[in-house]
């Protein structure tokens, strides 16, 4: 709970100040749409934690995305497939490149780095390919379909949840669970700070981090069909790129360790939040566009900085408490 | 007569009785009320301690005694909380290693500091570069290089790689890099640990070589045989406190023993006669990929504790790596209770009834970040998972309270991450990790390194009970008091081999070196 | 030894590169065909026309062509266009992406072969000859769509993918001077964060989305939720229509907002059709292609005739509303096969 304190602050932060400054930044319908390109890009950024508690790290998540957001709608529209069969072949494929990238990573000892990045050239490649660079879309004939994306459960008559965070808080629910209620999970913020002590004490250690780069994926393939219901046109060379960059925004936003084994699914949740909050108020706000990198990467130092001096008080404190 | 000052008192200093040194008894280097902190332990305490020029004075102690510390703090690399250090009768506040290095203060680590990948003259003039006008002056460090090698008896080119050099030949450009930054305080802190006998006589010559320029030195080592060769002085610590002096006609073996321990030895190791019981490990033809033409034979029965000794690379580690599954056996058999079992991984092994408390404890042997609980559980939340993998929280938090009760284990709360425990708490939590399993078979690797007298004894006491309730235990130990103290039977090893096993009542000190120095020859002379 | 193993691997690798990269040249090479490049600004549905175009043009003017799609803006456009050097094409079509600093790579192609622009101009290169549109022009034209529809006025967001680039600052450029009644003037500029106020209309805002639909979709939703009165958006690239419609679909605002569009996105014709969209400017980019290629054979061949003296072929932009929408999407959808 503590870690989250900080990342919770710089939410409030910015809402308030945005708030402030642009009252209609308080709309019903400006909620609703931050709600839902929070949820889009939390799921994504769930996988990315997962991958990074177990002290790898996952650069593919952006042409995850933008492979599974041509896909669905190839095999939906273009060869004609029924919902339910098109999604499971989806997970399917974002299932088998996990396995691939956690194999590669464990058993052949590659870097995660590495492995990822070349995922990151391989599947935009194949996307582009496949497409032709044509631009993917579901047209108007699967209204009821991105519903999953673009409806709303109605709360008042302005105001309703959108659906894509009504996924994300399954999807974190279940993460939490896994994560802190699971054998497994607790195998993985094992491993992640010191995989041969995990290893030396019985644990399948190749295994969990296997098993990580697939919930990085699976969940990567489902923000991708998800964006790309949302988006209803999915251009192959740019749909998802520099994704991945933000859910590693997101995930050490959220008080993910690069080094491996910490993290909070609320934390990394709220993270997502914080650079959409971020996105949504320079638009609002009227900031020239050209500025906005520079904002959120100031941000998220500035986030990662405090963060830093906060856990060196609490060690210093806590050392002091120590001796006397 | 001379009279030297330390605190404020004038102190007698004989002279030194070693033919060999050319001590000049002047005091070049002096610490006084050293105190240091660290989260959980206090490890210095009021600790004082002074340096003749041209002087080799030995620090000793038990390991977690404060040593290393004390080195850190006089080389800059830690400030003590309180405390002073004088250099030239003068106080010094020393703020790194660097501002030391510019004393004439050098710290020879433990773990060598040299960059493998780079040439030996560019490790020794490292951060000191001679250049001009930004060039580095390659042909003077050559030649520079070469002029120093030649004092601590290399002769090899400056040029080569120091990654293709013996830990031996490390060590002493290590010593070279300290002399061309002219340093006049050399603090070694276990110099021979990694060493082969003759490359530590090649470094006793240095040393000896060293003192009659006039270069003062601090050795740290628990080596007592070479403290009473080398020294001309020694300061023993304990607890973290000064616990005595030794002039050089006082430096005795037993001397030095009883101010470390500060107890009767004897009493130190406690064991019991029990029956031993019926074999519970069966080890035959065993290859470990490092020795692969060495096939070790051997058994272990229930409730016998027996120790694995020999020196540092003879096989030992490698030994308990395979057995507990980490390396794959080349070849042979092991049987558990009578069953034949193939161990591939650690699973395997921990399935077989086996445990492992490894060497290095805070790498392999926890999670240090994790608190006191996970760790305590790592290895049996699998085994007590409920259905569809939940963690069992009430099964977990009683095992948690019981290991801490039972081992003893001193943390403020249970949460605590395992880092902030002292040294012997750490090593409760590796064992209690083990013990809700029920293992058969406990295998240790150096139990008690690193952590202080109290819990060693404590370890010591918990091996006795384990053993008494029918596990066997298997320990490798360097510490060749530990073996004799706490081994119903020792297996030696010598480079892969296992050279001899000995009974508790031909054990020796004199037996165990014999075969552990591999002269099986004249082994029973 | 190792090192040595893989230095003969190296050699093994390279010489079966060249002997493979010899053996395609030579069969290019044995129709004595001319080869010429056609290099675009990025990859869109829009290019795939051109292509289309400039195949056609290849294949009646029997030349070999190879249009290159960068994924990655002036960057991607220079390592293309030295690839094409280097294999020797006739001539080259570039839609710059940057001209003002793309000075170099121009007169790199211009030392080498031949060159020409489309789609976006390099009028200080020493390009020979370029094929498009009069984008100032077309912005005017998009413009007037909206002052058509909306003829009291009112306040205006335009949306756009990219600024600096010669196209779309002329296109932004030729909406604004539109609907501020101004002279023609495609020299002026207009400050992107400046609220430009005119006597009718007031373009409140630019919002760039750097190719992103996601974001294009995000900032649509953004200027709506900032402008609760917004009365029109325009946008200015070809997925930005489809993207302000949806989020203006979302908002339930389509009877508020007058969305004007440019480009023949499926979405942005269907919308036409349907009446939530004004209308669209269109290009035509398979004229772009054909065009260019055209042009390029003929260099090839020495035949310096196809340069018309005010070195601009044009292509005119059309506006396309509910009365033409039927036709053109036919003729569109009979130029792409379908």
């Amino acid at each position: 709970m503590k870690k989250i304190l900080g990342i919770t602050g710089l939410l409030v932060a910015v809402f308030v100040f945005t708030a402030a400054l642009e009252p209609n930044f308080l709309t019903a319908y400006n909620l609703q749409n931050t709600l839902r390109w929070t949820a889009l890009f939390g799921i994504i950024s769930i996988g990315a934690a997962f991958v990074i508690i177990t002290g790898g790290i996952d650069l593919s998540t952006g042409s995850v995305v933008g492979l599974i957001g041509v896909l669905l709608p190839m095999l939906l529209v273009g060869q004609g497939w029924s919902i339910p069969l098109a999604l499971a072949a989806v997970v399917v494929v974002s299932l088998i490149l996990g396995l691939l990238h956690g194999v590669l990573v464990t058993k052949v000892n590659l870097q995660p780095f590495v492995v990822t990045l070349c995922g990151l050239l391989f599947y935009r490649g194949i996307a582009r390919w496949i497409t032709g660079d044509a631009t993917q879309g579901f047209g108007t004939a699967f209204e009821g379909f991105r519903q999953l994306a673009i409806g709303r459960i109605p709360l008042t008559d302005s105001f309703g949840v959108p659906m894509p965070f009504v996924v994300l808080v399954v999807l974190a629910v279940l993460a939490g669970l896994f994560l802190n209620y699971t054998v497994w999970g607790r195998y993985m913020m094992a491993l992640g700070h010191n995989e041969e002590a995990a290893r030396f004490s019985g644990i399948n250690t190749d295994r969990m981090v296997i098993l990580a780069y697939v919930i990085g994926t699976v969940t990567a393939g489902i923000g991708g069909v998800l964006f790309a219901l949302d988006v209803n046109s999915v251009q192959p060379a740019v749909h998802g790129n520099f994704y991945e960059l933000y859910a590693i925004a997101a995930a050490v936003l959220g008080g993910c360790s690069l080094r491996g084994g910490e993290g909070s699914i609320l934390g990394v949740v709220i993270g997502a939040a914080v650079l959409r909050v971020l996105y949504n108020a320079i638009n609002i706000l009227g900031i020239p566009t050209q500025l906005e990198f520079a904002i959120i990467g100031a941000v998220i130092l500035l986030g990662v900085m405090a963060d830093e001096l906060v856990k060196r008080f609490v060690v210093a404190r806590s050392a002091a408490r120590e001796v006397v | 007569m001379l009279r030297l000052f330390r605190s404020g008192k004038p102190v007698e200093v004989r002279p030194i009785q070693n033919p060999k040194s050319k001590i000049q008894n002047r005091l070049l280097l002096a610490a006084e009320h050293i105190t240091k902190r660290f989260p959980g332990v206090v490890a210095l305490r009021d600790v004082g301690l002074d340096l003749g020029q041209g002087e080799v004075l030995a620090v000793i102690g038990e390991n977690g005694a404060g040593k290393s510390t004390l080195m850190k703090i006089l080389a800059g690399v830690q400030p003590p909380d309180a405390g002073a250090i004088l250099l030239d009768g003068e106080e010094v506040v020393i703020t790194s290693p660097r501002h030391a290095a510019d004393l004439g203060i050098a710290l020879i680590h433990q773990e060598l500091n040299l960059l493998p990948n780079l040439s030996v003259g560019a490790n020794i003039f490292l951060g000191r570069e001679p250049q001009r006008a930004g060039w580095m002056q390659q042909r003077q460090i050559f030649a520079d290089s070469e002029k120093i090698l030649a004092r601590v008896g290399l002769d090899f080119s400056p040029n080569l790689l120091v990654q293709r050099l013996s830990i031996g030949h490390r060590q002493l450009v290590e010593i070279a890099r300290a002399l061309s930054a002219e340093a006049r305080v050399l603090i070694m802190d276990e110099p021979t640990s990694s060493l082969s006998t003759g490359e530590a006589e090649v470094l006793f010559g240095v040393i000896d070589d060293l003192r009659g320029r006039g270069v003062s030195i601090i050795y740290v080592s628990h080596r007592l045989r070479e403290v009473e060769t080398l020294a001309d002085r020694v300061v023993v610590l304990r607890d973290g406190e000064n616990a005595g002096e030794l002039a050089r006609d006082q430096i005795t073996h037993d001397a030095m023993v009883q101010r470390m321990v500060g107890r009767d030895v004897s009493q130190f190791y406690v064991r019991t006669p029990h029956e031993v019981g019926a074999e519970v490990l069966a080890v035959q033809d065993l290859i470990s990929p490092a020795w692969p033409d060495h096939p070790l034979t051997f058994s272990l029965r229930a409730g016998e504790i027996v120790g694995v000794a020999g020196l540092v690379g003879a096989g030992r580690t490698e030994l308990l790596r395979v057995l507990f599954g980490i390396d794959r056996a080349l070849g042979g058999r092991i049987a558990v209770g009578g069953e034949a079992v193939t161990l591939k991984s650690p699973r395997d092994a921990i399935a077989a009834g086996l445990a492992l408390v490894p060497e290095d404890r805070k790498q392999q042997g926890l999670v240090l970040d994790l608190a006191v609980r996970q760790n305590l559980t790592l290895a049996g939340v699998w085994r007590h998972r409920l259905a569809g993998g939940w963690l069992n929280r009430k099964q977990e938090a009683e095992d948690t309270a019981r290991m801490i009760d039972t081992l003893a284990i001193k943390t403020p709360t249970e949460t605590q991450a395992v880092r902030l425990l002292s040294g012997g708490n750490q090593q409760k939590v590796v064992l209690g990790k083990w013990l809700s399993l029920k293992p058969r078979i406990l295998l240790m690797d150096e139990p008690t390194r690193g952590i202080d007298i109290g819990a060693k004894q404590e370890i010591y006491r918990m091996m006795e009970t384990l053993a008494r309730d029918g596990i066997a235990i298997l320990f490798v130990s360097s510490e060749l008091e530990e073996i004799l103290g706490m081994s119903d039977r020792v297996l030696v090893m010598h480079d892969g081999y296992i050279t001899g096993e000995l009974a508790r009542d031909a054990l020796s000190e004199e037996a165990v070196m014999h075969l552990a120095t591999g002269r099986v020859d004249d082994f029973g002379f | 030894m190792r090192l040595f193993k893989h230095e003969i691997l190296l050699i093994i690798l390279i010489a079966g590169t060249l002997t493979l990269g010899g053996c395609g040249q030579k069969q290019d090479g044995a129709a004595d065909r001319p080869t010429v490049g056609f290099v675009t600004n990025g990859i869109a549905s829009f290019w795939v026309i051109a292509d289309k175009g400039a195949n056609d043009a290849a294949e009646e003017f029997d030349v070999n062509v190879e249009v290159m799609m960068p994924s990655d803006g002036p960057a991607g456009q220079r390592r293309l266009v030295q690839d094409l050097l280097a294999r020797g094409v006739d001539g080259i079509a570039i839609s710059p992406s940057d001209p003002k600093n793309q000075g170099g790579l121009l007169d790199e192609i211009a030392a080498n072969a031949d060159l020409i622009t489309h789609d976006s101009d390099a009028p200080e290169s020493s390009r020979l000859v370029y094929v498009g549109m009069d984008n100032y022009e077309a912005g005017r034209m998009c413009g007037r769509l909206l002052k058509k529809a909306m003829p009291d006025g009112g306040s205006v967001v335009l949306f756009i993918g990219l600024l600096g680039q010669l196209n779309a600052d002329l296109r932004r450029q030729g909406v604004i001077d539109e609907l501020l009644d101004r002279s023609h003037d495609s020299s002026r500029r207009d400050p992107v964060d400046q609220v430009i106020e005119g006597d009718k209309y007031t373009i409140l805002d630019t919002r760039v989305d750097q190719f992103d639909f996601a974001r294009a979709k995000g900032q649509a939703e953004d200027a709506l939720a900032r402008y609760p009165d917004l009365d029109a958006m325009i946008g200015l690239f070809v997925y930005n229509p489809p993207q302000i419609l949806e989020a203006v679909r979302e908002a339930g605002k389509l009877d508020q907002i007058t969305i004007v569009g440019f480009d023949e996105d499926d979405d942005t014709l269907q919308a036409i059709k349907d009446g939530t969209v004004v209308g669209t400017v269109v290009q035509n980019p398979y004229r772009y292609g054909y065009e260019s290629v055209r042009v390029l054979a003929a260099l090839a061949r020495g035949d310096r005739s196809v340069l018309p003296e005010s070195k601009f072929i044009d292509i005119p932009a059309r506006e396309i509303t509910a009365e033409n929408v039927d036709a053109f999407w036919a003729e569109l959808k009979q130029l792409v096969g379908e």
